[in-house]
């Protein structure tokens, strides 16, 4: 028979197995889902193909004119102009608010907790209110304005969980409660502006808040994914110290050697910057936050060295999924994403728990 | 049993605490210290301040002007990491937010020694200790579906892979059986007879596993040592009548 170290190094393997299994299934279903669209359908080789043809990579040389695709037919552009940035929206928002996710119900010991817990997201809406509505933006001209103005509102929202980090008598539970009554206040405010808003400036507000891939455009797509890519190591180096804070709180966490105070504000920094840097863009989707976390401890466990990077693929997996549904099942009427996330996968989470509830018994 | 030496593991002094807007102390001029190979248990009833004494060894509460070494070193000179491979803290009871199974939970207690991977020799070290607290067959169950007792002996074990100087334990037998209790306070007992440097300090309310396992009993009342030596001089009549408010001959003491 194996001895116990043996099966315990066989299950990091399998674990890291699965999530390179993950990964490239990940891979194929976005490159599958560029090949989709109202205009033309694409298989997978001939969007490869675009992908990889390397001439229009040409023009890239510095000083870069703006131009690209460089020499591009009509096909690639609708990949690289419109499908293209959305995907790979799509993939970042999926890795950003999985793994914020995954950060904050395990520094703060709770597993209700969704990268909107904080009041980052309220923020953003308040700002994006503001902007739509009052016209009030400190970007006053370019079709940024929203965008911005959400972003710098999140912005705000981070400060304060700075400040809230600042003291050392804060608890997780406080910084839940601080975000629940940021949320209360914006939500007033929200509520109050919608009340006077004109129904163009309604239904403009309602259209942010669903969620969607569609507003950044390349340059915007690949800025908030390198930004995630800068914040992803930065968020993995904390894995053991949140392997000890999510399992018993804050006396097991001291007794293990992990500063739980600064600890928790760090990484609360860190998901709070990927949550405002994503939702900014692509207006209120909350689900994949709560759910992709979870989905990844019941198929790998808690082990944060390996639950970062698989809630952050299985994130990716999630959000892109449901954005090809929402584009393909009533096309040419898209829903969107936030939407479709929810209707998806809500059941496929709930299915999930309570299967594995079932079988723990 | 090994020969106590003549070091100190633990040197408090100067030791007294209180709650933030609460004038009255918790602890106050608590000065002891505790030796290699030694287990000295802390008595006293509820609210006596046991566990709060416990908690100031490891800074999970911090006293102010109090002066605490730990192998020689002064607790505040040092990070909470280098502290953490000196003293380990076995909370009453452990509750869970998110479980991984038994294996992960010990292994969390080589995370002050290990930076990201974890070595074959970690990996041994907690099979092995895991065989001898005899939990090699749930070693790949879940924390949380274990029973009082067994989530009990995961959390020791997890301290034990920690190899500190000190081990605290808060009421370690509060929520065991009678037979349970008694192989606690052995595996405790064991664990400071060992050849390492090692020492314990174990808040308990039974007197009668104080007398039986411990080597020295600080008696608590109101938060100020009432006496300090062997269980014999410790456990007499006056003081029990005096800190637990009942006599000897009581079966409330036995």
């Amino acid at each position: 028979m194996e001895s116990i170290s043996e099966k315990h190094v066989l299950k990091g393997k399998n674990q890291i197995l699965f999530i390179i299994i993950l990964t490239i299934s990940t891979l194929a279903l976005s490159l599958f889902s560029m090949g989709f669209g109202s205009s033309s359908q694409l298989d997978m080789f001939s969007t490869m193909k675009i992908i990889f043809d390397f001439e229009q990579y040409s023009c890239l040389i510095v000083p870069f004119s703006g131009e690209f695709p460089c020499n591009g037919d009509y096909q690639s552009r609708i990949v690289w102009e419109l499908r293209f940035p959305r995907i790979l929206m799509g993939v970042t928002a999926g890795v950003a608010l999985a793994t914020a996710g995954a950060l904050m119900q395990g520094c703060l010991g709770n597993p209700l907790v969704s990268p909107l817990t904080l009041g980052v997201a309220s923020g953003a809406a308040l700002g994006a209110a503001l902007a739509i509505v009052l016209n009030f933006s400190f970007f006053p001209i370019s079709e940024l304005a929203i965008v911005a103005n959400a972003f710098l509102f999140s912005l705000i929202v981070v400060a304060i969980i700075i400040q809230l980090g600042n003291m050392r008598s804060i608890t997780a539970e406080s910084y839940i409660l601080v975000g629940i009554a940021i949320t209360f206040i914006t939500g007033a405010i929200v509520s109050t502006m919608q009340y006077f808003a004109t129904d163009a400036q309604l239904s403009q507000l309602a259209h942010w808040s669903f969620g969607s891939l569609s507003r950044p455009d390349l340059s915007n797509a690949l800025w908030i994914t390198l930004a995630i890519i800068w914040l992803m190591p930065r968020s993995i180096r904390w894995s053991w110290d949140l392997n000890t804070l999510s399992l018993s709180g804050d006396e097991f966490a001291i007794s293990t050697g992990v500063d739980p105070v600064t600890t928790r504000r760090n990484i609360l920094i860190i998901s709070a910057l990927m949550t405002s840097i994503v939702i900014a863009f692509t207006g209120l989707i909350g689900f994949v936050g709560l759910a992709a976390p979870h989905m990844s401890r019941l198929l790998i466990g808690n082990d944060y060295r390996k639950l970062i990077p698989c809630s952050a693929v299985f994130g990716a997996l999630l959000v892109v999924f449901a954005d090809t549904v929402g584009r393909t099942l009533f096309a040419p009427i898209v829903i969107p994403v936030g939407i479709m996330l929810s209707v998806i996968g809500g059941p496929f989470f709930m299915y999930l728990l309570l299967n594995n509830r079932g079988r723990a018994h | 049993m090994k020969q106590l030496l003549d070091i100190d593991v633990l040197k408090v002094s100067n030791l007294s605490f209180s709650w933030k807007n609460n004038p009255v102390p918790v602890l106050s001029d608590i000065e002891f210290s505790v030796r290699d190979g030694e287990l000295v248990a802390i008595l006293g009833i509820n609210g006596a301040g046991k566990s709060t004494l416990l908690k100031c060894m490891n800074r999970i509460l911090k006293p102010e002007n109090a002066e605490i070494q730990i192998d020689s070193m002064n607790i505040n000179d040092i990070s909470l990491l280098e502290l953490s491979k000196l003293v380990s803290y076995v909370p009453q009871s452990v509750m869970t937010n998110f479980s991984m199974d038994v294996f992960d939970v010990v292994m969390l207690g080589r995370r002050p020694h290990i930076s990201w991977r974890i070595s074959n020799e970690d990996r041994d070290k907690v099979s092995k200790t895991l065989q001898l607290f005899d939990l090699e067959d749930f070693a790949f169950r879940r924390f949380d579906q274990l029973s009082g007792g067994e989530r009990q002996r995961v959390i020791v074990a997890k301290a034990v892979v920690q190899s500190p100087s000190l081990f605290l334990f808060d009421e370690p037998t509060s929520d065991l059986d009678l037979k349970n209790q008694l192989e606690v306070m052995k595996r405790i007992r064991d664990l400071v007879d060992n050849k390492e440097r090692r020492a314990a300090l174990v808040a308990v309310h039974d007197i009668n596993l104080a007398a039986r396992f411990a080597d020295r009993i600080i008696l608590l009342h109101n938060g100020r040592i009432k006496a300090f030596n062997n269980p014999k001089s410790v456990l007499t009549e006056q003081n029990n009548r005096r800190s637990f408010r009942c006599k000897m001959h009581d079966s409330q003491c036995y």
